[in-house]
This record gives C-alpha cells, sequence and structure tokens, in this order.
C-alpha cells in the first residue's frame, strides 16, 4: 500500500481531511499518475533496457564466464523490478526489506563485485537515454539506494571513475 | 551473446520470501497471525517464555535443560520439513538445488522473521567437523533466567541440531558455548557429530569461554587426524 495515501486514509477515519491533507491527497494522486506511466514504461522496455547493457557488459568483461554475467543480469533485472514497484509504491522500505536485506548476502557470497557495479554503471546510464528528465528523478533514488545496499560506499569510487 | 530477452522469459524472479512485512499475515485485532502460505504462527509472549524456564525448572530440576532441548529437536524437526516446503514452493526448485549462499540467506531471514535473532553461520572450523551458529538478540537467551552458570537457550540448540541434522543426513549434536544471559555478546553454538563435540560439555562446566572450547576441539579432531 502507498503509504502517504495509507496515512490519509487512517487520518479520514475519525473527521472529514482538512484542506492541507486534501491538497496532499491530490498532489499524491497527480504523482500516482506520473509514477504509474512510468512504471508501464520500463515494464515494456525491460528488454529494450537491458539488452545493450549485457552487450556492453560482455564487452567489459569478455574473458568472464557468460553464466556469471548471466547471473548478475538476472539479479539486476530483479532489482529493477522491484525498485519500480517500490517506486510506484513511493515506498522504499519495499525494496530494501523485499530484496536488497536478501539480495546483499548473496552477492556477497558470489565476489562478483566488479561486475554488479560495472552492470549498476551500465544501467543507470541507459535509464538516462531511455527515461525523460522529469521521470528519472521517481526510479534514480530507487537505485542508488539498491546501489549503496548491495555494493556499499566502494561502489561510490568504482562509478566515479 | 546475451539475450535478454531469454533471461525475462521466466517472468517469476523472487526475491525474499521472508521478508516480515509480507511472511507475517493475518487478522491482528482477531489475534490471528499466519505465514504467507496462510499456515497459523503463535506468538510467544515473554512472560510465557519465561514461565516455561521457571516451570519446568520446579518440575524437573536439573533435568530442565534436558527437556527443553528435546522440545527443540521435535520442534526443529517439523521447523526443517516446512522451511524446505516453503521455500523451495516459492523459489520453485528444490533446496538441494540452490546455491549455499541462497539457502543461507533464507535461513537468515527466517530466524530474523521469527523473532528468533541476527543468525550467522561461522565456517571458520568447518575443516574440522565443526559448524558454529552465532544469533545475537535471541528472544530464548532474553527470556532465560538470570543468574546462571552455563548457557540457557536449549530449546534453540535443539531446533539447531535437528536442523542441521537432517539438512546433511547426520546424526549431529549442538552445544552451546556462550550466551547473552551471561553477558556475551551473542549466543555461540557448536554442531558437530554428537561423539567429537561432546567434549565440550565438560569443558564448559569447566567454565572454559567459547573461543577456548573451540581451539580444544579443533586440536582434538587434528590429533585423532
Amino acid at each position: 500500500m502507498h503509504p502517504d495515501l495509507e496515512s490519509l486514509f487512517y487520518k479520514s477515519e475519525e473527521n472529514f481531511l482538512e484542506a492541507t491533507e486534501i491538497k496532499l491527497f491530490k498532489h499524491h494522486i497527480a504523482s500516482l499518475a506520473d509514477r504509474l506511466a512510468l512504471y508501464e514504461c520500463l515494464r515494456d522496455q525491460e528488454v529494450a533496457i537491458f539488452q545493450p547493457v549485457a552487450d556492453q557488459l560482455l564487452q567489459a568483461f569478455p574473458q568472464q564466464d557468460p553464466k556469471l554475467l548471466e547471473k548478475s543480469l538476472k539479479q539486476w533485472i530483479t532489482v529493477m523490478r522491484y525498485a519500480t514497484m517500490a517506486m510506484l509504491l513511493n515506498n522504499p522500505e519495499f525494496l530494501q526489506r523485499r530484496l536488497l536485506e536478501w539480495l546483499t548476502d548473496v552477492i556477497q557470497a558470489h565476489q562478483t563485485q566488479a561486475i554488479e557495479a560495472k552492470l549498476c554503471q551500465l544501467l543507470q546510464a541507459r535509464l538516462k537515454e531511455v527515461v525523460p528528465g522529469a521521470q528519472l528523478g521517481l526510479i534514480q533514488p530507487l537505485l542508488d539506494q539498491a546501489q549503496t545496499t548491495l555494493l556499499g560506499s566502494s561502489s561510490v569510487y568504482q562509478m566515479a571513475n | 551473446m546475451i539475450s535478454v530477452a531469454d533471461l525475462t522469459k521466466e517472468s517469476y524472479l523472487p526475491g525474499n520470501y521472508f521478508a516480515p512485512d509480507a511472511y507475517i499475515q493475518g487478522d491482528y485485532e482477531a489475534g490471528l497471525i499466519e505465514n504467507r502460505q496462510g499456515s497459523r504462527l503463535i506468538a510467544l509472549p515473554e512472560v510465557l517464555m519465561e514461565a516455561i524456564y521457571a516451570g519446568l525448572e520446579r518440575e524437573t530440576g536439573q533435568a530442565s535443560g534436558i527437556v527443553m532441548f528435546n522440545c527443540g529437536r521435535w520442534w526443529g524437526k517439523n521447523f526443517y520439513r516446512r522451511f524446505v516446503e516453503e521455500v523451495s514452493r516459492y523459489y520453485n526448485r528444490p533446496v538441494a538445488e540452490m546455491e549455499m549462499a541462497e539457502f543461507l540467506q533464507c535461513l537468515k531471514q527466517c530466524w530474523k522473521t521469527h523473532g528468533w535473532g541476527v543468525f550467522e553461520l561461522d565456517v571458520t572450523h568447518y575443516q574440522y567437523g565443526f559448524l558454529v551458529v552465532k544469533v545475537t538478540n535471541s528472544a530464548f537467551a532474553q527470556s532465560a533466567p538470570k543468574g546462571g552458570k552455563v548457557p540457557a537457550c536449549f530449546a534453540e540448540a535443539g531446533i539447531l541440531s535437528s536442523f542441521f541434522s537432517q539438512l546433511t543426513g547426520r546424526d549431529l549434536n549442538c552445544i552451546q558455548t556462550a550466551c547473552e544471559s551471561l553477558g556475551a555478546d551473542s549466543n555461540s553454538f557448536v554442531l558437530g557429530l554428537r561423539e567429537r563435540v561432546e567434549p565440550a560439555t565438560a569443558w564448559l562446566e569447566e567454565g572454559q569461554d567459547h573461543a577456548t572450547i573451540m581451539e580444544r576441539l579443533s586440536q582434538s579432531k587434528s590429533a585423532e587426524v
């Protein structure tokens, strides 16, 4: 459930919403339409977003076992799906609890941080090409959250280079 | 070339099955809680846990630890069955085909979501035939009587021995070597073949700490090899 809307529904149980709360409600509804549009865009373009990322990843790690690269790609496709849902719900906790808490140790065990960091970098660049600037602001914080949680602060250095 | 279309053909990409907001559901006002498969869960209030410790101590005296350990073993047997069933159904493959990292992560999340604490598996002594489980913020330790002389998470030790025995197909025993109720940072449990891990009980009664016990266990294994 959308936590901001849920909070307003909860408040409206005992009395009418006040003007400021109605204004907030309208803002969330308008924002929800934008979020839904972006959700549909990301869902429909999943392959178009990830195929160039996969091709560039293969070029970046030519010696690496393709199965390992496929595994990392699948993990980031999953991250993207959960991030998209979290964006629609406007709920970063959804991404954190439903995926990242579980995936972090799995990625660490695979010791594929360099691949994951590169993949994240390619994905972020690809999204800038596909998603209009205004909408990018809706999904970007969630990808940053995924990057920080999964790759830690070391990835910030790698991304910067 | 990697085909993303092939990778996404399987539209189901699962995440954290044991995420608390998804796993624990129910009608809180009616006092009913269940897991995401619809199986009933029970909440054990702290006062009940304390009463179990106190009641067993009064009724069975020194045997209370053994009683709780055996309850834990029985609990762990069913817990393992349910865990394997739920995890393989959600991830759509038998646990035997899961990667160890994924399986362990499921177990950790499961432990945490059930409110049993934060679970860590230490495989440092694996080469000597021992696994060490560390649990912090254990509900079992928090409810244990204060001022005891030996670790008190008997039920937890029973659950672990049964769970890992079924997982490995070997009869493993589990001995707790450090306990939050005695002021330790975390609860440590040593798992190993019954006859190999058994000497730890005597060392524990001597007052040896976890590190010393692990060192001695490893040395005894080295000597045998």
